[in-house]
């Protein structure tokens, strides 16, 4: 877990719009390892999407990069994304970084076989043996725990959302690629069916040893799937810690805010706080954190100067001048047994 | 739920044996029989409406032969009623419920009749000689507009409020809103009488009459130069609307997620645009072009009388001329004929074109 494959430095993204620029990604750093998970949790707007689609350079036309690198490394050799040529980014497309986007219930073609749009893929990049690629196909939906023969041949109207979903998890590996960004991959599924898929990611991922960045509203499924989570606010990630850190010792008064905004099975009515406020304009932005005005801690430092991401106990990052503060009101919320953990952290 | 995998496709297990009676029932439920059964009735009610609306028409064959008697040569009402009574075998005094049965006896038998005013000339031998042509021209016509069409509304459509879009769409804006005899009109007034670009009298014809036909390059020529300004006049017409509607279903499958996906996924933009853009994108430029296909001789009645080509709308233009009832019942026919038939081939192709509408393809 130590050898980084994705390094994204500084990264800045504005929408052009007609009422201005919309800041959409400011400043946002983390790395990959081989292997991990790490879960962008936040509200819809946050950047998490447009963070994602920066990665396979796939953002609208009235995108743009301000700033920033996109650092990717196969075998020992370090490329910027963002400097790739067309014909490199198509070949990077897949090959190397998959994107399960959210609704796959659109995302094959209704007049094609599976079958057919597996080939595509393969053939896509150089792979155009057949065999080969039947084999693959069958394996793969093997593992994704669908009946691979009947799949195959199938057009994707006569499978459920369930199976669809499946299916293009299956299509996500067949290149084997080091990076599966994963937006929203559970959204509109029934809750037996998101429990099917997320078993066959952990076996996937075990497998295969991919890295997932994982793009959900769901906590408690970031909770279980990710390895580090990344709080996104506003554009920028406000905190960045393990996933235990998070859920246990939140130091970003906006995480907590999220964790207390989840309702609990044990839990009265009256305890369930909302974030009070709303997302901030992205087209003018409040001064200093952007965070304060919806913030209960907020006070005239936060007003005026923007907090730095600082890490405050190994490998927890917060940008908040009050983690103190924040410290003092978790520990009358945070209940130990509530948050769960499996057992691969 | 017992088992994440739904089937996919209900293995038809029929029971061995079936009584007469099921047999029958399910003959009933068949989709095609359905559609055939359904193609004749309306085939048979329109030919019905059809041969009483036009008796209604004032004047009758015999009149309109009288009139033009007493114009020509100068006779009087009476010995031009003698002559012509004994030219036609048509008598406009019969019962008309007394022809419906008789004309009706012999549609089954598959006769169209003899043409009333050219005596001894059979009605299914004059559809023989004038069918082909507008077939040919009206086709070749449908053929260029819907090729020419979905390929610039594509291309319209990725290149999307650019300044060759906005052009486009007005163009086609345009050509859709005039009607294709104001575009016939205009062409042979600009082209042919004011700039003499061409010969108005010399195209004439479906082809030079000087020539036999046969297969040679003079006569394959001569077909051709005759048949090129009306072909114009369709494609003019009917462009317009390929453009916009292949350009507005393709934005449509631009935004498709799987469209997004395709490109994630790395495929070549030559894979994409043809494999899923265009071919999602043309599904209902299809069902329009069958459509279509039945009101190819219907839509060429003006265009062949303004060119004086002589199809078969130019036929039917000259039979209502001289209320000649079983030539136009012929004509009628087949433009019914063809209009039901084509809307079948529209359903067929569909469901040949998009595996979702296959009948009996899978479950819901």
């Amino acid at each position: 877990m130590s050898e980084s494959v994705l390094r994204i430095d500084d990264l800045s993204i504005v929408y052009r719009t007609a009422r201005g620029l919309v800041r959409a990604t400011s400043h946002v750093s983390f790395s990959l390892a081989k292997g991990e998970t790490i879960a962008l949790i936040g509200e819809s707007g946050s950047g998490k999407t447009t963070l994602s689609l920066a990665l396979i350079r796939m953002l609208p036309a009235a995108a743009q990069i301000t700033s920033g690198a996109i650092h990717y490394t196969r075998n020992g050799q370090t490329r910027n994304v963002l400097s790739l040529s067309p014909g490199d980014m198509r070949a990077f497309r897949w090959k190397e970084c998959a994107m399960v986007f959210q609704g796959a219930q659109n995302a094959f073609n209704p007049v094609l076989r599976i079958r057919q749009q597996f080939a595509d893929t393969a053939a896509a990049h150089g792979i155009k043996d057949p065999e080969v690629v039947k084999a693959r196909t069958l394996e793969l939906l093997r593992l994704v725990r669908l009946d691979p023969q009947r799949v195959y041949d199938a057009y994707p109207h006569e499978m459920s959302g369930g199976m669809k979903q499946r299916a293009l998890l299956a299509l996500g590996v067949l290149l084997d690629p080091q990076v599966v960004i994963l937006d929203e991959p559970t959204t509109a599924l029934d809750i037996l069916t998101q429990r099917a898929i997320i078993d066959v990611l952990n076996e996937m991922q075990k497998r295969l040893n991919f890295s997932i960045i994982f793009i959900s509203h769901d906590l408690a499924l970031a909770a279980e799937m990710a390895d580090r989570v990344a709080t996104m606010y506003a554009g920028e990630i406000v905190e960045l810690a393990p996933v235990a850190e998070m859920f246990y010792r939140p130091h970003h008064p906006y995480t907590l805010g999220l964790l207390r905004s989840v309702p609990k099975l044990d839990q009265r009515r009256d305890d369930l706080v909302s974030i009070p406020g709303d997302p901030p304009n992205l087209i003018d932005p409040p001064s200093g954190c952007k965070f304060h005005p919806r913030c209960q801690f907020a006070t005239d430092h936060c007003h005026q100067e923007a907090p730095p991401l600082v890490e405050y106990t190994p490998g927890h990052f917060a940008a908040c001048w009050h983690t103190d503060k924040v410290a003092a009101a978790r520990s009358g919320f945070i209940d130990l047994k509530e948050v769960k953990k499996d057992d691969r952290s | 739920m017992a088992t994440l995998n739904p089937p996919i496709r209900s293995a038809s297990s029929r029971p061995p044996s079936l009584t007469a009676s099921a047999r029958l029932r399910r003959l009933a439920r068949s989709y095609t029989l359905r559609v055939f059964a359904q193609a004749v009735v309306t085939v048979w009610a329109v030919i019905t409406f059809t041969f009483f609306l036009i008796r209604l028409m004032p004047g009758n064959p015999v009149d309109v032969y009288i009139d033009f008697l007493m114009n020509q040569q100068n006779i009087t009402y009476e010995e031009a009623r003698a002559r012509a009574a004994s030219q036609f075998k048509f008598d406009p005094d019969a019962n008309i419920f007394v022809q419906y049965g008789e004309y009706m006896g012999r549609l089954i038998q598959l006769d169209l009749g003899e043409s009333i005013t050219s005596t001894g000339t059979r009605v299914i031998e004059q559809i023989a000689r004038f069918l082909p042509w507008t077939v040919f021209s009206v086709g070749l016509g449908l053929f260029i507009s819907f090729i020419l069409g979905v390929t610039i509304g594509t291309i319209m459509a990725y290149l999307r409020n650019s300044w060759l879009d906005n052009l486009f769409s007005l163009l086609a804006s345009i050509l859709g809103a005039v009607p294709n005899y104001i575009w016939g009109l205009l062409i042979l007034i600009v082209f042919g009488v004011q700039l003499q670009w061409f010969q108005v009298g010399a195209l004439r014809g479906t082809y030079n009459s000087s020539l036999t036909p046969g297969f040679n390059l003079t006569f394959l020529l001569s077909v051709l130069t005759h048949a090129a300004l009306p072909v114009l006049v369709y494609v003019l017409g009917s462009i317009g609307r390929w453009m916009l509607n292949m350009r507005n279903s393709t934005i449509g499958t631009l935004g498709e997620d799987y469209v997004s996906v395709a490109r994630a996924r790395g495929l070549p933009p030559s894979r994409i645009l043809l494999a899923y853009v265009g071919r999602n994108a043309a599904l209902p430029m299809f069902t329009l072009l069958a459509i279509d296909i039945g009101f190819i001789i219907g839509g060429s009645v003006i265009i062949e009388e303004l060119f004086v080509y002589k199809g078969i709308g130019s036929f039917l233009f000259w039979s209502i001329s001289q209320r000649d009832y079983t030539s136009m019942q012929g004509v009628f026919l087949v433009i019914t004929i063809s209009v039901v038939f084509s809307n079948v081939l529209a359903d067929l192709l569909y469901s040949q074109l998009d595996p979702r509408v296959r009948v009996g393809g899978g479950e819901k």
